[in-house]
Formats: C-alpha cells, sequence, structure tokens
C-alpha cells in the first residue's frame, strides 16, 4: 500500500508552504500533491512555484500530483487549469511522463482527456458507482479518490461490481479534517465582517481552519475559506486491515499545520508492520489537532468514532 | 357503506369554550359543538364521519402503531388519537410519538390547504415535536390527498361547506 | 423551434402541488419518485406510478412540461433502482430527465435514446467546460446551475455553449455547491448525494425548552430560537455556531433566494427557464408562489425595461419564505 501527501487545504505563508514540501522531500511518501485546490483568490504561490516544487520533488524521487481547483467561477479559473494542463502536457510530449494531475471537477476531466493525458480522478467527482468509474477509466483516469463519505460496503461493491474497471487504483482520504463542503461565498471572510473580494486573507491567521461549534460548546466545524471542513479528525489506521481487505491501493494524508512529518512516520511505521494499527491509532490522537473520527467508513455519521469496532473479515 | 347522516347533528351540546377573536366564526360554531370531556374521542368521531371515506385509501403504513398528539394552543385543547384500519381511535392514555401544536384557527388553516405547514415553521406558529418524521409523513401524506375527492367523500351537503370555509378563512 | 426563455419550472411534491403549480401557470414541473433516485427523499412526499401518471395526463392537457429528477448518485448494491426508474420515466412519457451522475446519463442515453436529459444541480457544473462535458457525452439539452455564479460569471457561461441554462429564482437557498455538500452525512449518516435528503426527519428533533426551541439534528444542536424568533429548515447551514467569541449565523441566515428583481437581466441573457424550490412543501405554497413568478415573467416579457416586482408580489413571496427574509444570493457579488 502505498502514502500519499494529500493537496494543502489550508492557505499558509509563502515560506511556510514552501518549506513544507520541500521537507516533505524527504519524508516516506510516494506521492505528493501540489496546487490550490480551495479558493482562486490565494495567490502566495503562483502556478510558476507549484511547478517549480514539483520539479524539485519528482526529482526527489516522488510521483508528483497536480490538484486542480474544486469550485471553477470564472474565466481566469479556466485560465489556469487550461495552463496547468498545458504544462503537464508538455512534459509529455518531452518524454517526461511522471507528473499526473488530479481532476477535481468534470471541466477538467473534460480537458485532460482532450489533452490525452492520464489522470486521477479526485474527491469530489462523486463517483459513487463503477458505471462512472469505468467511464473514467475510459477517459484516462487511472487512479481514483472516492467520496470522503463513501463506506466500507460500497467501496467492496464497487470492487466487486463487473463494471469496476480493472487496473484502477483506490486512494482513500484516511488521515485529516475531512473537507465536506464547498460555497461560493468566503465564511472566514464572513466572520471578520469582510467581503470575500476584499477578504484580506484572513486564512493565513488559521493554519488549520477555523473552528466553529455548536451553542452547546461542541466542536463540530472547521471554516477554511470556502470550504468546510469537519473539526474531527479522520482517522483510520487503526483499520488498516479493513482498508487492505477493501482493496485500497494508497492511503491519502491531509496536511495539518504542525507534526505532519511525525503523522507521515506514524503511518510509515505502520505500513512497514513497525507499529500495530492499534498502537499506531493511540500515537496518532497524540498528533492532532483535534479528535477523531471514522464513522463515513462504517456507514454512520461522519463524526462518530467507534475504534472499537473493528472489523477485519469483509463479508463476501 | 354511507357514514353517518350528519355526525356534527348527534354532538351533545356543551358550554361554549371563550374562542379568541382571530378564531374564523365559522369555524367556531363547529368547535364549540364539540365536548370539552373527553375531547379526544369527539374529534376521532368527527374525523371518522367527515374524512375518513377519503382517507382511508391512503398509505397509513408509517402510522401503524403511533399515537398523535395535537395540541390547539388557544383552546387549551389536547387531542390524543392514533389511525388504525378502520379510522381514527381516541387514546386515553397521554404518551404521543408525535406532538403537533398550533392556535385552532392555523389548524383549519392548514386543513382547508389555505396554509402552508413550512410557512407557518418558519413563523413560529406550528411545532412539531418528538418522531418528526412521522410527523412529515403525516404532513406529506395529507398534503397528497386532494381536496376535492374529500369533499366528495363527506356525508351529504357538507362537502359543499369545504370551498366555502377557504373563501371566509383566506 | 425558438429557444425557450424563462420559462417557469414549479416543484411538485405530491399530485395537488403539480396541480397548483399547473393551473397557477407553470410552464414546466418537476417531480420525483419515492425513494432516494431523487433529492427530496423525504417520508410520505413523491409520486408513485399511478399519481405519475395522473400527473402527466393533467399537466400535457394543459400544455405543461414534466420533469423527473433522478439526482441522486446511484450506488453499486442498488444500481438496478436508478435504471428503474430511468425507465419509469421513458415509458411514462415525461418530457425531460433531471440527472446528476453520469453514469447513469449513459444508461439513459444507452436505452432510451429518445429521452431528454437535463443535468441536475447536483451535478455541481459550474463552468461551461464542465457543461460542455455533458454535452459531448450525453447530449444534455439543459443544465440548471448551481447558486454560486454572479450573473456575470452565467453571461460567460451562456457565452461559451448551446446548452440552454436554468436558474434558480426563488425558494430555499442551498449556501453549498449543491452536490458538493457533505454537512448532513457528517451530523447524521445522510447526505443528499446518496440518501436523497439533507437532515432527514428521522434525524430531526425539535423540542421546546426553558431556552427556547431547539433544533438537533442526530443530537447535534443546530440552533436554538427565543420566542419571538423566526425559525428556518434544520439544515446545517443555516444554524448559530459559536467561532471564536461570537455566535452567530456563521454560514447563513435562514432565509429564502429571491431573484425577482434580476429578471429583467436574465432575459437579456437568455436564460432559458427560472426554477422555484420547494417540492417538500404544501401544494397552498405551490400555488402561492408559482402565481406571483407567473404574473411577474409575464410582465417581464411584455417591458423588460420597465419591470420592477411589484411590492405586492414581493410581500407575498416573503410571507412564505425562510426566516420571512429574502436574498439574492450569489448573483449579487457582495453576498460572498
Amino acid at each position: 500500500m502505498k502514502l500519499t501527501l494529500g493537496p494543502l487545504l489550508y492557505y499558509w505563508s509563502r515560506e511556510d508552504t514552501l518549506a513544507f514540501h520541500e521537507a516533505a522531500a524527504g519524508w516516506p511518501v510516494d506521492t505528493i500533491h501540489l496546487g490550490e485546490t480551495v479558493c482562486s483568490r490565494r495567490h502566495l504561490l503562483r502556478l510558476a512555484d507549484w511547478l517549480e516544487l514539483a520539479d524539485k520533488l519528482a526529482a526527489a524521487g516522488k510521483q508528483v500530483v497536480l490538484s486542480t481547483q474544486t469550485l471553477i467561477e470564472s474565466e481566469s479559473d479556466l485560465k489556469a487549469l487550461r495552463k496547468l494542463i498545458a504544462w503537464v502536457a508538455e512534459r509529455r510530449a518531452g518524454g517526461q511522463s511522471d507528473i499526473l494531475v488530479e481532476a477535481n471537477e468534470w471541466g477538467a476531466a473534460r480537458l485532460l482527456a482532450q489533452a490525452g493525458l492520464s489522470f486521477v480522478a479526485g474527491p469530489t467527482l462523486n463517483v459513487y458507482n463503477p458505471d462512472t468509474l469505468a467511464m473514467l477509466a475510459d477517459m484516462g483516469a487511472r487512479r481514483w479518490v472516492p467520496p470522503v463519505e463513501m463506506p466500507r460496503d460500497m467501496l467492496v461493491a464497487m470492487r466487486a461490481s463487473a463494471a469496476w474497471p480493472v487496473g484502477m487504483e483506490t486512494e482513500l482520504f484516511t488521515y485529516g479534517r475531512l473537507p465536506l463542503a464547498f460555497s461560493a461565498r468566503c465564511f472566514t471572510a464572513r466572520h471578520y465582517n469582510l467581503q470575500k473580494d476584499d477578504c484580506q486573507f484572513r486564512c493565513l491567521d488559521h493554519p488549520d481552519g477555523l473552528t466553529l461549534s455548536t451553542r452547546e460548546g461542541e466542536d463540530f466545524l472547521a471554516i477554511n475559506g470556502i470550504q468546510t471542513q469537519s473539526a474531527r479528525v479522520m482517522s483510520l489506521a487503526h483499520r488498516l486491515d479493513e482498508l487492505r481487505a477493501a482493496g485500497v491501493d494508497a492511503i491519502r494524508l491531509s496536511p495539518q499545520a504542525r507534526q505532519m512529518a511525525r503523522v507521515v512516520e506514524t503511518f510509515r511505521a505502520l505500513l512497514d508492520g513497525a507499529l500495530t494499527p492499534v498502537a499506531a491509532s493511540e500515537r496518532l490522537t497524540r498528533l492532532m489537532p483535534a479528535p477523531a473520527c471514522d464513522g463515513y467508513w462504517l456507514g454512520e455519521a461522519g463524526m462518530a468514532w467507534h475504534p472499537e469496532r473493528i472489523q477485519e473479515e469483509i463479508p463476501s | 357503506m354511507n357514514p353517518p347522516a350528519s355526525i356534527l347533528a348527534r354532538l351533545p351540546a356543551l358550554p361554549r369554550p371563550a374562542l379568541p377573536s382571530t378564531f374564523p366564526p365559522v369555524l367556531a360554531r363547529v368547535v364549540d359543538r364539540l365536548p370539552s370531556r373527553p375531547p379526544s374521542f369527539a374529534f376521532a368521531a368527527a374525523a371518522n364521519g367527515l374524512a375518513w371515506r377519503a382517507l382511508r385509501e391512503l398509505d397509513w403504513s408509517a402510522a401503524r402503531g403511533k399515537r398523535f398528539h395535537a395540541r390547539v394552543r388557544d383552546l387549551g385543547l389536547n387531542l390524543y388519537f392514533s389511525v388504525r384500519a378502520d379510522g381514527f381511535h381516541a387514546e386515553s392514555s397521554q404518551r404521543a410519538d408525535v406532538t403537533f401544536t398550533a392556535s385552532a384557527a392555523d389548524f383549519a388553516r392548514l386543513a382547508l390547504r389555505l396554509e402552508d405547514p413550512d410557512t407557518l415553521f418558519f413563523n413560529r406558529r406550528l411545532r412539531i415535536e418528538g418522531d418528526t418524521d412521522l410527523g412529515l409523513a403525516v404532513k406529506n401524506l395529507l398534503d397528497a390527498v386532494e381536496l376535492e375527492s374529500i369533499a366528495a367523500a363527506m356525508p351529504a351537503g357538507l362537502g359543499q361547506v369545504i370551498p366555502h370555509l377557504r373563501r371566509l378563512a383566506a | 423551434m425558438s429557444p425557450s426563455l424563462l420559462e417557469l419550472i414549479c416543484p411538485a411534491g405530491s399530485l395537488p402541488a403539480l396541480k397548483a403549480a399547473v393551473d397557477h401557470g407553470a410552464d414546466g414541473v418537476y417531480l420525483g419518485l419515492r425513494d432516494n433516485t431523487n433529492a427530496r427523499n423525504f417520508s410520505g412526499l413523491n409520486f408513485d406510478t399511478k399519481t405519475l401518471a395522473e400527473g402527466i395526463r393533467h399537466a400535457h392537457a394543459k400544455g405543461v412540461k414534466v420533469l423527473m429528477a433522478l439526482n441522486t448518485f446511484p450506488q453499486p448494491a442498488t444500481l438496478a433502482r436508478w435504471h428503474t426508474a430511468i425507465d419509469t420515466a421513458a415509458t411514462s412519457g415525461v418530457d425531460a430527465v433531471i440527472l446528476a451522475d453520469p453514469g447513469l446519463m449513459a444508461y439513459a442515453v444507452k436505452n432510451h435514446p429518445g429521452l431528454r436529459l437535463h443535468l441536475s444541480v447536483q451535478g455541481s457544473a459550474t463552468s461551461y467546460e464542465a457543461i460542455e462535458f455533458y454535452r459531448e457525452r450525453f447530449g444534455i439539452r439543459r443544465a440548471v446551475l448551481p447558486r454560486v455564479l454572479s450573473l456575470a460569471q452565467v453571461e460567460n457561461v451562456i457565452a461559451h455553449t448551446d446548452v440552454e441554462i436554468e436558474l434558480f429564482g426563488f425558494g430555499g437557498l442551498c449556501v453549498m455547491v449543491e452536490g458538493r455538500c457533505l454537512l448532513s452525512s457528517y451530523a447524521c449518516g445522510d447526505s443528499p448525494n446518496t440518501f436523497g435528503a439533507c437532515s432527514p426527519g428521522h434525524a430531526v428533533r425539535w423540542e421546546q425548552t426553558p431556552k427556547g426551541m431547539e433544533t438537533r439534528l442526530n443530537g447535534v444542536l443546530i440552533d436554538r430560537y427565543a420566542d419571538h424568533e423566526k425559525a428556518g429548515y434544520p439544515t446545517l447551514c443555516k444554524g448559530r455556531f459559536a467561532v471564536g467569541a461570537e455566535t452567530y449565523y456563521a454560514l447563513e441566515e435562514p432565509t429564502s433566494l429571491n431573484s425577482m428583481e434580476l429578471l429583467p437581466e436574465m432575459a437579456r441573457l437568455g436564460i432559458a427557464a427560472i426554477k422555484i424550490e420547494g417540492r417538500q412543501r404544501s401544494p397552498a405554497y405551490v400555488a402561492q408562489v408559482t402565481k406571483v413568478w407567473r404574473a411577474a415573467i409575464d410582465a417581464v416579457k411584455k417591458a423588460p425595461e420597465t419591470f420592477q416586482p411589484h411590492p405586492a408580489w414581493m410581500a407575498e413571496l416573503n410571507k412564505v419564505s425562510e426566516g420571512s427574509m429574502h436574498t439574492l444570493g450569489a448573483y449579487y457579488r457582495p453576498w460572498k
């Protein structure tokens, strides 16, 4: 099973973003995602900066994936998307075919298919059945990330289907605050009584998102600009055997502001058998910015946390 | 099988409760013929006589074995009932799976399709407590009945009252 | 055939609601079946084959189109349910189906090549590149845009595709990109994508407490209303939460979308249809809202330059709005 460092969902300073990804070159992950997937106003790293990082990480032996914007609103969003795809196509034409693109909406999937580039089908393409996945495979998808709410039983049923595209790799969102929703509205700007067009980039002050609690004081969601995340941190380390049995090929770890290197090491040790799933899970709870959850995998409320309910045998 | 020709005529006359001024006078005349004790029985009898013929074809499976409570806020009236294969049954126990609370006038406007329940809910004039799904199921079940079919199934002459009431209460 | 312009598309959660829409001036009604194949999967709502047939008969007799929403995402264990629903739509004679899932579109095209396809708002297509994907592959004829674009952005979409564009005109306001919101399933396990409902009734509890009326979703406190406060739907995006030291409507107030004042601009852009939200609502709502929007669309078609929403229309619409308030949403840029 492979380890993937997902796209950075937050807005960090230029220095922090570069330092994080340069450090990641030395982390024991197989794949690293780059690029801004949340908000087109975030500009501290331009496309050229991301592409420079891509080259560095590829040179360090990492599989690099450039993730596209999830919510495309304007012509300039499309321009950025086309530019990114053209760059990868050019490299491919030049014989370097190592860098992939992750399509996070269907416009990107269309452009990638037109360019004849193989790609990763991101979690917001909403693939819930094997027919849609088979079509993506025809278009050139070689890896897919199920919607973060997909339960184990649905994933198992997908793979058992006759329509399942042979050779398709499955990457599961396994660790991190869950990206739950996207809006035209910026909730961080709203919190500061600012308009999105004049947001003063307040996301910079919230490197793990801005926690939202119920009126009873229960931490519930995290605001990240136009994205709404779970307050809790999805963690499926204790379910490694279930993940393997369900045919998961790669696990995605979503970046957090602190302790990410240790999160990666913990998963590496888990995959290498140096840590038991239970021990890895316990270690992770000490590294998380908030309590854990694993409900989606069990087909329950995403915020639920049931580490005691481990099922090693997948019913056939 | 025909329902009783005039269920209202057979209801015992009772002391009149004071009705709020917002209560449509025509409806008030109907309501104040209802016995105050136990009102649940009178309600079930009236509902069976007036409407069951049109409602019995509905799929009441969601309501099977459930107990309903309608609280008429301004009249201080509490109606407890269930819906069985043969119609509405008054319940003497005050336990309910779902409770609807509104004023008499608003209940009447809902029954006559003059008001949308969500609108009343937004304005805090309708409350649903307990098993929300059951409440929604019944609301949607009743919304799916055509008013004309209820009127047509009513005891002789009464059906014509519905359009009349709608005009008066609008 | 001249292209559609500002068709009025109204919600029908039941046969009486359908008749209310048809009888009060809708050009089209949209409806769904009684299961999770559509995104208003609420108990007791929607159509079976008998009411569907009668609804289509009633609508077609008055020249009104019937569109069937099959806009949730088919899942492997129950794929046949969606396929059967497509077959039902095709054989019953609906005028179009409104779909979100590409796999289901492929099934429809293969098995019912004559069936007209619309892209549902749940398909989350916000750019012409995405819309063109569905047109190239499946020949969709119309796309319903998520409530995230400004009118200038809508204009740019229209300039780059021949697919008809339908916009939301009035009703409950999704703050999130439709199809890209899992807040409901995070709290209670069921999302619009798979279950066909946001905040399904089985997970919602309202309770009057000494502190006010509390709304909960699977135990999560969405909001608590004082007696004088207007209430909203029990959806998480309309709740009051604490962020930092402040407790407020962190995502959106309980409010409805009302874009009536933009009708002249929508006519100029060539918007094919205006959608009214609210299949979960009663025939009374459908009648009230359809009547007002019919009058408004007729007025704007007659004299777009002088069109002004009549104050009585706006009052009537506010009356049935969530929180008795309305907003232009993303059509008005500062909302964002």
